[in-house]
């Protein structure tokens, strides 16, 4: 194969693909990217088996054929190339990556290694993809980061009485976002890892979603995102949201995040945030042996059965689920100091982020 | 303060000196531990034995063509396993910050002692005078300013014997060294040294930093040129108040199979949940610990964003990280550990499933056993659990 193009043009559709390479891969030649081209089209794959990024760019092609070149090597290099036209050209034992004076060589891996992707129509629902972007931002922070209960590393997809729910837990925090309208059909629990690349791999206006027996399908005009669904039962979430709340305030999201950055300065590692609500509004303390502490008030609207309740959380997940609140205000419903908090933006919108307190 | 505060403690051939204590006959033959089947291969040589040639890791049929006499004694580590344990104890009622670093050596800050003995070298005397007298075997301690420097000392002190390396003169004692006598340099090394002409750690301490770090790179080459110049700041870091509290347990049949093995784990769920709570704690890592028919053993690891120390998290934690263990042998033994371990009573991160109902249950069984012993009171699946032989727990 030989191609030409734009530096930029080729540097965005390599990187982008290359996003689905990990640093360490079950097979090596999987840290290559597929570089296949057709007609007049350069279509790059890049996978660990679980995420697959495809992307595709017209290019000025002088030769058709196909290579597995090494992936962050070629997307590196394209990038550092001088601006203007770059050329890839392959023959059999080598990768000539050349334009306007540089000129690497690349060993190329085995294309016959490279596993075989069944080529899946797309079909589906469109979503909004700023939505979407903004929903997997939400939810995959509730998304636990360790291997041993895989389940907690997805994001469940299951269709709702208004449309698409995304749900994700970790276990000690849930995080269900909504999307109305979106008429996705079935069920499945999608890797957050790679649910996370999805905005900077193939984010668009519009992406296309489509759940098959296996995988996610996700499609736009940037390319396709696969992502191979993860086997098990989804903890029942439904019975753990509880009905009522005796307790709830109202703050401004912004000083509550103002002051959790204060408190933070004190309450590294695994010190609890202790928040007393009350009438006025809430207030906010941390202590730490040998190190001291930090208090503020922070004004509100308090609605409670008692006079002031008082709760401790983990700070760090407070602040990621204050952040992922959009709006202007912050609603946190209390039960007690035992029992899952739920917070939310006050008005009864799409986001809602449950977090269980730390005992003290 | 004392200028040279740090003990390094070795035993002198301690396979072998175990066995002397065993059996009396051996004093004074040349004698080795080891393998004595068809590949075998020494573990330990009595200094007899090494005069003749007799090493460590050297193949036993090739130690007995060295030295015909040679005695060579099965290994029992269990004893030797006891034997340490008193020894280490001994270095514990010395002072509490005691850095082990395997059964036989360890490194001891003493500088807490100065009120009780007139110097550093006078601890080290008391020292193997206590485990010759109360354990019966011979120690080399080697005294200095840092740890690298005791080791040394320790070294050069061998066997029986004890040597104080005072601050003042310690370059010139380690400049007299031939360079392989530095931690971290092994054969590759050493060829590369050889071949710009150093010889002892006083060569290697005249070179430049620049011509060092251009033949064994940067990081290496600076760590080699402080230890050469004496420089080692690395404290004696106690392994005192556990790390971690773990069981383990080797069937004796091999497990095959996953339900038994979660049975297997639920019972080591169980306790190791009442080891943490007769301690007081709860671990935020989880670690399980697989040994294969095969003797290849592996661990994976789980840390939760909360500790745990009820039976009911502990197994759900233990069972998940089986889940990642590809179970195509048979298993000969199972353990589970808790590490990064906390006081039971701080701050606990709530999982969503509420234990509170659990925990108070775990907490009355947990007396329960404490009291009554740990068949008292178990989950009604361990009626049928694997055998227990060498149920041991460390």
């Amino acid at each position: 194969m030989r191609i030409r193009a734009q530096r930029d043009d080729l540097a965005d559709v390599l990187t982008r693909a290359n996003r689905a390479v990990g640093a360490r891969t079950a097979l090596p030649v999987l840290q290559g990217l597929l570089c296949e081209v057709a007609g007049t089209t350069l279509r790059v794959t890049g996978t660990d088996l679980d995420v697959t990024v495809r992307t595709s760019a017209e290019v000025e092609v002088m030769e058709e054929g196909r290579a597995v070149i090494p992936g962050r090597l070629l997307s590196e290099a394209v990038r550092k190339m001088p601006t203007g036209s770059v050329t890839i050209g392959v023959s059999d034992t080598d990768i000539e990556i050349q334009g306007n004076g540089p000129r690497f060589t690349l060993r190329p891996l085995t294309v016959d290694d490279f596993p075989v992707q069944e080529d899946v129509v797309a079909d589906g629902v469109e979503v909004d993809g700023e939505e979407l972007a903004e929903a997997i931002g939400q939810v995959t922070i509730a998304a636990s980061g360790d291997g041993a209960r895989p389940i907690l590393g997805g994001v469940l997809f299951e269709s709702s009485d208004s449309g698409l729910r995304m749900v994700a837990t970790d276990s000690y925090r849930l995080a269900k976002r909504e999307l109305r309208g979106v008429g996705l059909e079935g069920t499945g629990l999608v890797p957050a890892r790679g649910l996370r690349e999805l905005p900077r791999s193939i984010g668009a206006a519009k992406v296309t979603a489509q759940l098959r027996e296996r995988e996610a399908v996700f499609t736009s005009d940037k390319g396709m995102l696969r992502l191979r669904l993860i086997d098990g039962n989804f903890p029942k979430y439904q019975s753990l949201l509880p009905e009522s709340y005796p307790s709830q305030v109202v703050i401004d999201k912004d000083v509550l995040l103002d002051a959790l950055g204060r408190v933070t300065l004190v309450a590294e590692d695994h010190i609890p945030v202790r928040l007393k609500l009350m009438e006025g509004g809430v207030e906010v303390a941390v202590t730490r042996q040998d190190v001291g502490g930090e208090t503020e008030h922070l004004p509100g609207v308090f609605e409670g059965a008692e006079d002031e309740v008082s709760i401790a959380f983990n700070p760090r997940y407070l602040q990621d689920g204050v952040t992922a609140i959009h709006g202007d205000s912050v609603r946190i419903r209390v039960i007690d100091a035992f029992k899952p908090s739920v917070i939310d933006s006050g008005a009864e919108d799409e986001f809602l982020y449950l977090l269980m307190p730390v005992r003290v | 303060m004392w200028a040279e505060p740090i003990l390094h403690v070795d035993l002198d051939a301690f396979f072998v000196e175990a066995e002397r204590l065993r059996d009396p006959g051996l004093i004074g033959r040349p004698v080795a531990v080891g393998g004595t089947g068809g590949r075998g291969v020494i573990a330990s040589a009595s200094y007899e034995a090494r005069s003749y040639g007799v090493r460590s890791a050297q193949p036993t049929s090739i130690a007995l063509r060295l030295c015909k006499e040679l005695i060579v004694v099965p290994p029992a580590h269990s004893r030797y396993g006891e034997l340490s344990a008193q020894v280490f104890a001994i270095f514990r009622e010395f002072t509490p910050v005691v850095e082990g670093l395997s059964v036989d050596e360890a490194f001891l800050d003493v500088s807490g002692l100065r009120r009780h003995y007139s110097g550093p070298l006078e601890v080290a005397t008391a020292l193997r005078e206590a485990i010759r007298g109360r354990v019966g075997l011979p120690a080399s301690v080697g005294v200095a300013a840092s740890k690298f420097m005791a080791k040394l000392a320790s070294e050069a002190a061998k066997p029986d014997g004890q040597l104080h390396v005072p601050k003042e003169t310690e370059l010139a004692f380690l400049h007299a060294l031939p360079v392989e006598a530095l931690w971290g340099v092994g054969p590759a090394t050493l060829a590369g040294l050889q071949r710009i002409g150093v010889v002892t750690i006083g060569d290697l301490a005249e070179l430049p930093e620049a011509a060092l770090v251009r033949s064994l790179g940067p990081t290496q080459g600076r760590h080699l040129l402080d230890l050469a110049h004496g420089i080692d700041p690395r404290p004696v870091t106690p392994d005192s108040g556990a790390k971690s509290i773990s069981v383990e347990e080797t069937y004796d049949r091999d497990l095959e199979g996953a339900e038994v093995m979660t049975t297997a784990l639920l019972a080591q769920a169980q306790r190791l949940s009442d080891r943490l709570h007769r301690a007081g704690l709860a671990a935020r890592t989880v670690t399980l610990k697989v040994r294969f028919s095969d003797f290849s053993t592996i661990t994976r690891s789980v840390t939760a964003g909360g500790a745990v120390d009820s039976p009911r998290a502990l197994f759900a934690a233990a069972n998940g990280l089986l889940g990642q263990v590809a179970l195509e042998r048979p298993v000969r033994l199972l353990g589970l550990g808790g590490s990064g371990l906390e006081p039971a009573d701080e701050p606990r991160q709530l999982p969503i499933e509420s234990e509170e109902g659990w925990s108070r249950i775990a907490e009355a069984v947990a007396g329960v056993r404490d009291r009554f012993g740990e068949h008292s009171v178990e989950p009604a699946r361990l009626l049928n659990a694997p055998d227990r032989k060498q149920g041991r727990t460390r």
